[in-house]
């Protein structure tokens, strides 16, 4: 069976279905195919943070790439007013929360990060704000005595990772787009014009016959990158979080911390979530490689460090039950920015994964869109996360 | 939490599996810690009253004795540390063993390491929903018993029992004899039926005679005592506003039915007794085979010596199939002997007598065990009782109606864990236990290829503060 | 109903059940000891509505009570704690 489309979308997680939305709403035809269930990937694995401030990952490792992570406050600050126009745009309770948000400092070094951090977010137009720890726990009363100080930022928050997804597929069916779900691309041929994508769906074959590709499989992002004879250099990494009971509401904010790995909130259901960027395990092949249909394992080291941090920010969550610790797959690339545009090798095929992609997500997917209809003002913010940075990776490929 | 702790054994369950394995663990010089949440060595089969009470008289009946005297033997011993009132949050295999998290029921965490472990975590009551069953005062038939067994306190007043295990004629009896009221026992089978699985395979049924006179004398017992007792019947709806006051009992579909409907029956307790699943959080989210319960849940898939699939792990009991205290000991005693032979302790040569006797005993008592739960099965008795606004998971508040609209929605996922991220049903306090089973099923009736799978396990399979985690 | 033959406890005490005293002998739960007590109900579901002990063996998590007071409060299941002289209990 053949199937045609302007614009054959790999992936049904966030970025995958808010793109295809966008690219229907411009009167694209539009073929979104998941491998697996919509939204089983990271995109509704996190925990659903929305973050804007310049990330602590970034400021660990000198002044580079801190430099470099300035220039997406260009794309952060995008991101605010996106958030602020979705549940208008799309009918419906999302649970976006943008309350504020929290970068917490301990020590004197951490303290040293924050300002350092202030200095390039004020330098690109960044509205943050250093406060002192009295200050910080006259915002946030839940707050350690040992917090020295924050960087409170108005727009962050949270949103419901859950439903997201879901919502922006049923938006982009309602103008029209299509969707198959467990359909598995096995093969990718270039024609003139465009590309014919091979798949199987219920042990069917199947074959769809696009004009532009859009790769936004997340982890699975380079295994399909190489069915195109391409490097899309993007690596797995197991992440934990973690969930308490419900609680009546006491922590409005997303709380993160400079000097640590954490990011806290409470969701809409009472349940305080808990992660930051700690490692899980992930599975592996009998035969060798990463294992990315099965959950990675929790590592108990690296989940005592969490929850640790948790308490030394918000004491009052010592006494709270964990009711669940969960592991989800993340793709990061080489150099911790996200791999957004049109691969140079390759016309026609584009790609979105790697990194930031819930916060960032909407926003990428109302560039990309834009970029693979050739509309104007969506190259600019864009620019730093092109594909054609790897294109070393790709001198023999395409 | 206080720091690491090493055994050559850490056994989860205090039961006749546990008890069994650690005798003989033990004995070969290992160094063993046995870990359970009740107070007390015992299981649920011989939940013991507390230590400051003196009960006198306590488990009459000969199906107690062998057990009875297992337990005494394992308790003496003082060189198996018990761990009573401490939960095993997690189970992680490592490079030479495993590190459990362990918690205490009232608070205080630490870190047990053990080169190996054997889980004996038992079975716990199939939760079965029906109109009204959140209601304060309905309970599981073991929940009830366990009051009675232990804590020497009748729960309620006027208890209705339903569902279609022959064990809660041994509980409304107990119930009955300790001074609670019985108002109905409730069979959702034919008596017909039951009688003719039980004459399908009579040799069986004499052999294990004992088992079968139990339950034969507490029914007699009920009757003597003018307790009702009806088969065909189950209860429709559980009435009451904050507590039970009463139920509305039902003929089930296709069965033959009892006296006329209609009518409530009053009562302050409900005691739900359908069936048994496997107590198997552990193994499954450490990366254990398993295999789908009879009626729920997940057995771990074990070997001739109790070996799952994660080398250094032991399966025994319950955990790999429910089947009876009676097997639970036996295979209890091959894994201690297994493990033994494996720690280089004992020559295999010298237990292969031990373990072919044991073997040829469980395979007799395999049969018994077949037959009853063919007898007690709920298959085909259970999904027509929810309604679309009856509660499905308990813990989220998540109805009926609402995972099977999630289930025919379009593009649904086609495995429950990811109808547990649309509907929250799972992902309370007790990890899908109470309605793993229920949304599997809802799910395979609509086609759905999804009893391979489930939801994903995850850590902690007990709830524990946070506070209990950290050092 | 506690059962009075055959079994020989030990001195009572009272626990605090939502600031009610509730009588309790050593080594009881703090479930047994409220249903002895006629109170069948523990936690609260979303809606406000009670829940009580459903299998009274540490699975369900239906028994769950408030233990303890002020910054010592926590969430424990009611079928696993022993009472103690003078402890308080909140439902939900």
């Amino acid at each position: 069976m053949t199937e045609a489309a302007d614009v054959l979308v790999i992936g049904g997680g966030l970025v995958g279905c808010a793109t295809a939305w966008h690219l229907a709403r411009g009167g694209a035809s539009v073929l979104i195919a998941e491998a697996g269930d919509l939204n089983a990937g990271a995109s509704g694995q996190n925990a659903g943070s929305l973050h804007f401030q310049i990330e602590r990952r970034f400021l660990e490792n000198g002044d580079a790439l801190a430099e470099q992570a300035a220039r997406t406050i260009a794309l952060s600050r995008l991101a605010v007013e996106e958030w602020r126009g979705l549940e208008a745009a799309l009918g419906g309770d999302l649970e976006i929360v943008m309350d504020g948000g929290l970068m917490v400092a301990e020590t004197p070094a951490d303290m040293a990060l924050l300002e350092a951090k202030a200095r390039r977010e004020a330098e690109w137009g960044l509205p943050t704000r250093l406060i002192d720890g009295t200050e910080a726990r006259a915002i946030a009363p839940y707050l350690s005595p040992r917090i020295a100080g924050a960087s409170y930022m108005a727009d962050e928050g949270h949103a419901n990772p859950r439903t997201l997804t879901r919502a922006f597929a049923a938006a982009a069916l309602r103008m029209g787009a299509r969707l198959t779900v467990h359909t598995r691309v096995t093969a990718i041929s270039r024609i003139a014009g465009g590309f014919v994508v091979h798949a199987v769906r219920a042990g069917e074959a199947i074959a769809v016959r696009c004009g532009a590709l859009l790769i936004a499989a997340g982890a699975w992002t380079a295994a399909i990158g190489a069915l195109a004879n391409v490097h899309l250099p993007v690596f797995p990494a197991g992440l934990t979080m973690n969930v308490t009971e419900r609680t009546p509401a006491f922590i409005p904010h997303l709380v993160q911390h400079v000097g640590r790995r954490l990011s806290m909130k409470q969701a809409h259901s009472g349940n305080v979530l808990i992660g930051g960027g700690w490692a899980s395990r992930l599975a592996q092949k009998e035969s060798g490689g990463f294992d990315l249909s099965r959950p990675p394992m929790v590592r108990p080291d690296a989940l005592e460090a969490n929850l640790k941090a948790a308490v030394d920010t918000v004491p009052r969550v010592a006494g709270l039950n964990l009711i669940r610790t969960w592991t989800g797959i993340v793709a990061i690339t080489a150099d911790q920015l996200p791999l957004v545009g049109e691969v140079p090798q390759v016309p026609g095929l584009y790609v979105a994964a790697g990194g930031s992609a819930f916060t960032l997500g909407p926003t990428f997917a109302r560039l990309m869109s834009a970029l693979i209809l050739k509309r104007s003002d969506a190259e600019e913010p864009l620019e730093m996360f092109a594909p054609a940075r790897f294109n070393h990776l790709n001198g023999f490929m395409g | 939490m206080a720091e690491a702790a090493d055994y050559d054994l850490a056994i989860v369950g205090g039961g006749p599996a546990g008890q069994a394995a650690a005798e003989q663990a033990a004995s070969a010089g290992l160094t063993v810690i046995m870990i359970d949440e009740q107070a007390r060595m015992g299981g649920q089969i011989l939940r013991q009253p507390p230590v400051p009470f003196r009960v006198t008289n306590w488990l009459p009946g000969g199906i107690y004795r062998r057990l009875k005297r297992q337990l005494a033997q394992t308790e003496a011993r003082r060189d198996v540390t018990w761990r009573g009132r401490t939960s095993v949050a997690g189970l992680f295999p490592e490079e030479d063993g495993f590190t459990l998290l362990i918690a205490g029921t009232a608070g205080g965490g630490g870190r047990v390491r053990a080169r190996r472990v054997l889980i004996a975590a038992g079975c716990y009551d199939l939760p079965v929903a029906l109109p009204g069953w959140t209601l304060p005062g309905a309970m599981s038939a073991g929940g009830v018993q366990a009051f009675v067994k232990s804590q020497r306190v009748v729960p309620g007043d006027r208890f209705v029992f339903a569902g279609t295990h022959p064990l809660q004629l041994l509980v409304a009896a107990q119930v009955a004899a300790a001074g609670g009221t019985v108002a109905a026992v409730l069979f959702a089978q034919a008596q017909a039926a039951m009688i003719a699985r039980l004459l399908r395979a009579p040799l069986i049924a004499v052999r294990n005679a004992p088992a079968l006179l139990g339950a034969a004398s507490a029914y007699l017992a009920l009757r003597r005592a003018g307790v009702p007792i009806r088969f065909g019947r189950t209860v429709r709806r559980i009435e009451g506003e904050t507590v039970v006051t009463g139920v509305a009992p039902a003929p089930v579909v296709d069965m033959i039915c009892g006296p006329a409907d209609g009518a409530t029956i009053a009562c302050d307790r409900v005691a739900l007794c359908f069936a048994f699943v496997p107590q198997a959080d552990l193994p499954r989210a450490a990366g254990a085979a398993m295999r789908a319960g009879a009626h729920g849940g997940w057995a771990t898939q074990a070997d001739a010596w109790m070996r799952s699939t994660v080398p250094g792990l032991y399966v025994a009991g319950e955990t790999t199939g429910v089947a009876g205290a009676e097997i639970a000991l036996l295979e209890g005693r091959l894994a201690g002997l297994a493990i033994a032979v494996d720690a280089g302790r004992v020559a295999a040569g010298a237990v292969s007598g031990d373990v072919r006797g044991i073997r040829r005993r469980l395979a007799r008592l395999g049969r018994f065990a077949a037959l009853l739960d063919d007898i007690a099965s709920p298959a085909g008795l259970i999904d027509q009782l929810p309604d679309a606004e009856t509660i499905l998971c308990r813990c989220e508040d998540v109805r009926f109606g609402a995972v099977a609209a999630a289930l025919d929605a379009a593009a649904a996922p086609r495995g429950v864990s990811g109808i547990k991220l649309i509907t929250r049903a799972g992902m309370g306090l007790c990890q899908g236990r109470t309605c793993e089973h229920a949304v599997r099923r809802l799910s395979a009736a609509r086609g759905g290829q999804v009893s391979a799978a489930g939801f994903t396990p995850r850590f902690p399979v007990r709830p524990v503060a946070i506070g209990d985690l950290i050092r | 109903m506690r059962i009075e033959h055959d079994v020989a406890r030990g001195a009572a005490f009272e626990i605090l059940v939502n600031g009610t005293p509730c009588r309790a002998y050593a080594g009881e739960t703090v479930a047994a000891a409220m249903l002895a007590g006629g109170l069948a109900g523990a936690r609260r579901d979303t809606a406000g509505r009670p829940r009580g002990p459903f299998c009274n063996m540490g699975t369900c998590c239906e028994c769950m009570v408030t233990i303890g007071d002020g910054d010592n409060r926590r969430r424990m299941r009611g079928c696993l704690i022993d009472a103690a002289p003078g402890m308080m209990v909140t439902d939900g």
